[in-house]
């Protein structure tokens, strides 16, 4: 390799990809974390206690124990179902319904892309680790519990598990994860919605820095009858670059390039874009009745898992 | 417009190499740091909002390099530099000959005549044209170039910086000698006299000067002269009474005005006398104080005028004068008795006098003098210099001639100090001889017989013969005896009754020293010390200051010795309108434009300087980048 291959390879933003290590996969999950992990699983008994019971229920109703509903009786419905007090008293034949008891699949979806991994990577390991604390929660409600790692149009998939006990699968998976290559949302979870034919929670642990739009992928989630709940990661030091100057910036994703003079007024504006960027995701959740939860990097994923409990829609 | 500086051809040259250079750098410069950013569409969308502006950005980068290819453009032509072709003409050389003599220490001008003159010669460095040159010199009792000739303008301040006045006169002679010779060669040559025109005899430099190659001007300085001036001052101890002393002054109005002055007479700083004079127009008073005592050092006499006015030229209202220092002296006499000898030598209360008779001699102790009377024995050094009277042919320092009778003293050394005072032409001996005298020995008196008085030097010592016995003659019955014999012992002390009590300022001073060494330390009145050299037995220094001064030489005690300005012609201080030297008269000042130079390529410097603060201003504030 020659001095000037050296020089392209030194320049070349493809290079300066992977300058940016994740933590080593034994920080990652540490005792502490560990401790922390079974901290969050008591409390979340305790938030939940008697509303709960460690059990979660679908929207489906079938064959349970406890009354749901009623509709009007089709030929073909089980007798022992039909109210016969209500005929009795109002001479129409309608049939108890019943919720169904059925243990829940949580898919963790997990943004694997190189924007996961900018700067310091915080944002990937404060996701692994946020994925890590709500797969535990989920496992020890005996929920099924899929992790899914998504970049570059892929799936990396852990396989559906269930049991506090298996969490070290968890934690291993997680740790094998890279950081690396594009977000294309609406395309990998089409592949996603594709191959799980059971509907559940889908989390979408992401930054959302999709260059095609972050709104494809949720409403590919929407649309498959899945719950989406969107938890942004977020990085405000990403509002307010460390830049001044001549630069020539280039998107660590795509490497696309621009050439431009970075002043204050331009770092006000970039900070006023991202914010803009940012509400529009919220909004756009808000609007579709999507469940949306931004966790900051800068605030301990503890505190942010107890953050997620207290305002619902993960455990209900 | 011409380039006086680098030709065109190698200035394009350069040009081409350096703008060649920048443009390369610029474009370097152009490669930018390439910065990794999480999500490009959050920029994209800030920069569709600065897409409009950009062609204008371009362009104000664009500006950027202009700017540094005007900055080497500017360099380049200051270079060049460039003359308009009224400047190309060729520039005057000019010898500024700046007076710095004693009457340019007159206060009629604010603060001083030299003031208002170095004022007058820093406008001229001021105005300087581009191609002129000058030289700036201190004319006083000598002259002294304070620079080279140069346009340097910060060279010529400097020079001015260090033109100070002194105590003398200008030797303008020599100052224009001086800027003739500097000149010579080179074209358009003019010589500035900045002076109050109190310059000497103009007529002798005209006649020994030619100036008709040279522009004169001149520049005059003062305004009036009002001035009283002690002129004349000298003190002297009487010869048998040295503790007493006189003293002689004179005083010159040099106003067209009657003045009133105090004249104060200081013995050793006390006041010894206060004056009240007065003196018509253009008066010359002399004065003689008589038979003064209480001083045994200085003296010094300062004036004041009484009526109010000031008088413009403190200079020489103050003047010093050293009386000779007195010392007792040891004389031995070596004689079978001598009554004439003994009483002459009684005359001098600073005689310790001592007779022995010849076979005593030598004695163990040091003498200054030795007498010997009728005897000659082998001379002892310790016992110092010697008079010998009628001494035998044994023993004599000078060979004795052949013996004569009736003669006198009909030829003698007027100048010398052994016969100061008297008058040897009516003497009459009755016998004695004459001497033989070789080439070293000097002949101060003789008779048409044959040299009868000589003297010489002996093992370093010097000595005195007189070739006949006093008592054979009428000579001690003569005024002339003792004179004669403290004369000779004054001689041989160093005591010498000439003494000069001061110097004058202005002219080579050769002070007594120690002829053992060939350098002294002189220091001056305002406590300056140097190094003065010293060639048989004194010291050579051009004196420019008044007051008192002290020589020390290694192992001797120190000599101290007054210096006066009492310069009558610098006294009148009445400023001369016009300079003119035989039929030249010097014109006035040329042209010279205060804050303009000529010069293209300082302008362009200052425009460079300028561009480059243009520059860094908006590439600072973002405006060209």
């Amino acid at each position: 390799m020659g001095v000037l291959d050296l020089f392209k390879r030194a320049a070349s933003p493809v290079s300066r990809r992977f300058s940016n290590r994740p933590a080593p996969a034994e920080e990652l999950f540490d005792d502490e974390f560990q401790r922390k992990l079974e901290m969050l699983a008591m409390v979340s008994r305790k938030v939940f206690a008697g509303r709960m019971r460690a059990e979660r229920r679908t929207k489906k109703k079938g064959s349970g124990v406890e009354f749901a509903d009623h509709r009007n009786y089709t030929e073909g419905d089980d007798f022992r179902y039909v109210d016969w007090n209500i005929y009795q008293r109002f001479g129409k034949l309608l049939v108890r319904l019943y919720e169904e008891e059925e243990d829940l699949s949580i898919y963790l979806i997990v943004d694997c892309s190189s924007s996961m991994a900018f700067g310091d990577s915080k944002k990937f390991d404060h996701a692994r680790r946020l994925c890590a604390a709500l797969a535990y929660v989920g496992l020890a409600n005996l929920d099924r519990v899929t992790i899914v790692g998504v970049s570059d149009g892929e799936l990396v998939r852990m396989p559906p598990t269930r049991g506090k006990g298996r969490i070290f699968k968890v934690l291993n998976f997680l740790r094998e994860l890279e950081a690396s290559g594009t977000t294309e949302l609406a395309e990998t979870l089409r592949m996603f919605v594709a191959q799980h034919k059971r509907r559940g929670l889908a989390v979408l642990i992401s930054d959302l820095y999709d260059p095609a739009g972050f709104e494809g992928g949720i409403n590919m989630l929407r649309f498959n009858k899945f719950e989406p709940f969107v938890l942004h990661i977020v990085d405000n030091r990403e509002a307010r670059p460390d830049l001044k100057g001549d630069v020539r910036i280039y998107d660590c994703e795509t490497g696309d390039e621009r050439e431009l003079t970075v002043t204050a007024q331009m770092l006000e504006k970039i900070g006023e874009a991202w914010r803009l960027y940012r509400e529009s995701i919220e909004r756009f959740c808000a609007s579709r009745q999507v469940a949306y939860f931004a966790a900051p990097v800068d605030i301990p994923f503890e505190e942010l898992v107890l953050q997620v409990f207290r305002r619902g829609g993960f455990l209900r | 417009m011409h380039l006086a500086g680098l030709p065109l051809s190698t200035l394009l040259t350069l040009g081409a190499v350096v703008g060649t250079l920048i443009v390369g750098l610029y474009i370097l410069k152009l490669r930018r740091r390439p910065v990794a950013v999480p999500f490009s569409r959050i920029w994209q969308q800030v920069l569709r909002d600065k897409e409009a502006t950009s062609l204008f950005s371009q362009l104000k980068r664009l500006l950027s390099l202009l700017l540094q290819l005007a900055l080497v453009a500017l360099l380049l032509l200051a270079l060049g530099d460039p003359r308009t072709k009224q400047n190309l003409v060729e520039g005057r050389n000019l010898v500024v000959l700046v007076d710095a003599s004693a009457s340019m220490k007159a206060t009629d001008v604010e603060p001083t005549r030299l003031a208002v003159a170095k004022r007058e010669v820093t406008r001229m460095v001021e105005g300087l044209g581009g191609s002129d040159r000058m030289l700036i010199a201190q004319m006083d009792a000598s002259i002294r170039p304070l620079s080279t000739m140069t346009n340097e303008v910060a060279d010529l301040k400097h020079a001015l910086d260090q033109v100070a006045a002194s105590d003398t006169r200008a030797d303008f002679l020599r100052a224009l000698s001086f800027g003739l010779d500097s000149l010579r060669g080179l074209g358009k040559a003019e010589i500035v006299v900045v002076s109050d025109g109190a310059l000497g005899d103009l007529g002798r430099i005209n006649r020994q000067l030619d100036l008709s190659n040279v522009a004169l001007s001149y520049v005059k300085v003062g305004k009036s002269a009002r001035n009283v001036a002690i002129t004349e001052f000298s003190v002297r101890r009487y010869p048998l009474d040295k503790s007493r002393y006189e003293v002689m002054l004179e005083l010159t109005n040099t106003n067209d005005k009657p003045v009133n002055t105090e004249l104060t007479l200081l013995g050793d700083g006390n006041i010894v006398d206060v004056t009240q004079l007065s003196l018509k127009p253009n008066e010359s008073l002399q004065r003689f104080y008589k038979d003064l005592a209480g001083a045994s050092r200085t003296l010094e006499a300062t004036i004041k005028m009484t009526d109010g006015k000031p008088d413009e030229l403190p200079a020489d209202n103050h003047v010093y004068a050293l009386m000779p220092e007195r010392r007792r002296a040891r004389v031995l006499v070596v004689t079978e008795g001598n009554t004439y000898l003994e009483a002459a030598l009684l005359l001098d209360e600073y005689l310790d006098v001592e007779v022995i008779a010849p076979q005593k001699y030598p004695p163990a102790e040091k003498f200054d003098v030795t007498i010997y009377d009728g005897v000659a024995p082998p001379h002892e050094p310790r016992t110092g210099p010697a008079l010998y009277l009628a001494p035998p042919a044994q023993g004599s320092p000078v060979e004795i001639g052949k013996p004569i009778d009736m003669f006198g003293f009909d030829t003698w050394d007027k100048k010398s100090p052994l016969l100061r005072w008297m008058e040897l032409g009516d003497i009459q001996v009755a016998k004695g001889f004459s001497f033989k005298p070789d080439k070293e020995q000097k002949v101060v008196g003789a008779s048409e017989l044959g040299p009868i008085m000589v003297s010489g030097s002996r093992s370093g010592q010097r000595y005195v013969a007189l070739s006949f016995d006093p008592r054979e003659s009428d000579f001690v019955l003569r005024v002339g005896w003792p004179l004669f014999i403290l004369n000779t012992v004054n001689a041989f002390v160093e005591e010498d009754s000439s003494y000069i009590s001061s110097f004058k300022t202005g002219e080579v001073w050769r002070v007594p020293a120690p002829s053992t060494t060939d350098v002294a330390t002189l220091t001056e009145p305002g406590g300056k010390r140097r190094a003065v050299p010293v060639k048989e037995g004194r010291a050579f220094y051009l004196g420019e200051h008044a007051g008192f001064y002290q020589l020390e030489a290694p192992d001797a005690p120190p000599i101290r010795f007054a210096a006066n300005l009492s310069d009558l012609e610098e006294s009148h201080i009445a400023p001369a309108a016009s300079l003119e030297i035989g039929k030249k008269k010097a014109g006035s000042l040329g042209e010279f434009k205060v804050g303009v130079r000529r010069e293209i390529w300082l302008y362009l410097l200052l425009a460079v300087i300028g561009v480059s603060l243009v520059e860094w201003l908006t590439y600072h504030r973002r405006w060209t980048v």
